[in-house]
């Protein structure tokens, strides 16, 4: 920033920046406006910038059409309603905490349900093979033998018999 | 009840709030095809450039940063930078006609200046001059912005700035000696 304003630099900044201090450089503004009310010679300056000033503002420049705000307003960007209503969280009772400290990936009703399932699905395998094994004279033994191989084999070959079985 | 801020329109725009929209739109529409016309000459050109930037906001307003950056000068740059790219696609297709003429000069001395032949002649010796000077005396003489943003959108000092500025008023001057003669008579004879 300058100290002073001589008539040199006031000249340098009209040249560049016209006759209106609100457009010159902030810092040298007020000393600039000083000189300009003061010197005649410093009034012409600026005199002879604002009617060029005038001659520049004369370049033509039109109103937004409508065409081009409809657009814009038809290309803004859309409030997106949620999908699923956001639920207000309810108080944790001392169960529920239990079960997110077990599962902490959401609902714990899909491991519960998935593991009662299990349950169903292991005695309802169990009694159909006592039956079944009860029936079949030639797989009697593997009733006995469930914990082998040769259990697991007699209950795959018992296992031929059941849709005759349920046919009747 | 006070104006909102840029920062807090855009905010509003990026949650879809239609009001926002316009207002924003109310508020800088204008001057950016004020800015867009003067830098490349015709009205057409200039609304592209305008839709462009406001496209530009609709897509980035909810990635705005309040207090990161004023908004009008990031509307002034990108606005700015829309135009320097398409007058330099333009240069590498320039189609001679296209160029308007500088100011014929030398009307007869009697001769009653239309307005809008005066504002034609001042646009043509805009559009000849080189593209940065012209940058810099649209942000600084038709935006109004101070050097020190001018020289942020440009990308250059504030000496720079004024060198540009000095050099494109100095070409300006010459292309249109006799129109300013001209406007001073028709403005004596109107008064």
């Amino acid at each position: 920033m300058r100290n002073e304003m001589t008539l040199e630099r006031l000249r340098e900044i009209v040249e560049a920046y016209g006759a209106s201090p609100a457009r010159w450089p902030q810092g040298e503004r007020s000393m600039a406006e000083a000189l300009a009310s003061s010197s005649p010679e410093a009034q012409s300056l600026v005199a002879e910038a604002a009617r060029f000033d005038a001659l520049l503002d004369m370049a033509p420049a039109e109103e937004p059409s409508a065409a081009l705000t409809e657009r814009l307003m038809a290309a803004r960007p859309r409030a997106v309603a949620p999908l699923v209503p956001a639920r207000p969280q309810k108080e944790k009772g001392f169960l529920r905490g239990l079960l997110e400290t077990v599962w902490p990936y959401g609902s714990a009703a899909f491991p519960a349900g998935t593991l009662a399932a299990a349950l169903v699905m292991g005695v309802a395998l169990g009694s159909a093979s006592d039956i079944s094994l009860s029936l079949t004279g030639t797989a009697v033994t593997a009733s006995t033998e469930t914990e082998t191989g040769e259990g697991l084999i007699a209950l795959a070959m018992a296992d031929q018999v059941w849709p005759e079985e349920w046919m009747q | 009840m006070n104006k909102p801020s840029d920062d807090e329109l855009v905010a509003a725009v990026a949650s879809g709030d239609e009001a926002a929209c316009r207002a924003l739109m109310d508020r800088h529409l204008t001057r950016m095809l004020a800015l867009a016309r003067r830098m490349l000459g015709n009205h057409a050109d200039a609304e592209e450039v305008a839709q462009e930037v406001f496209l530009r906001v609709w897509t980035h307003a909810g990635r705005w940063e309040p207090g990161k950056a004023q908004f009008g000068t990031w509307l002034h740059r990108v606005a700015t930078n829309l135009c320097l790219d398409r007058l330099r696609r333009r240069r590498g297709t320039e189609d001679i006609d296209a160029i308007p003429e500088p100011a014929s000069g030398e009307p007869g001395p009697d001769r009653q200046l239309e307005q809008r032949e005066l504002a034609a002649r001042v646009e043509a010796a805009l559009q000849n001059l080189p593209e940065r000077q012209r940058a810099a005396i649209v942000l600084s003489h038709y935006q109004g912005l101070g050097n020190i943003e001018a020289a942020d959108i440009l990308g250059v000092t504030v000496e720079a700035v004024e060198s540009l500025l000095s050099r494109a008023r100095r070409q300006l001057r010459v292309a249109l000696a006799t129109e300013k003669d001209e406007l001073l008579r028709s403005r004596e004879i109107s008064a």
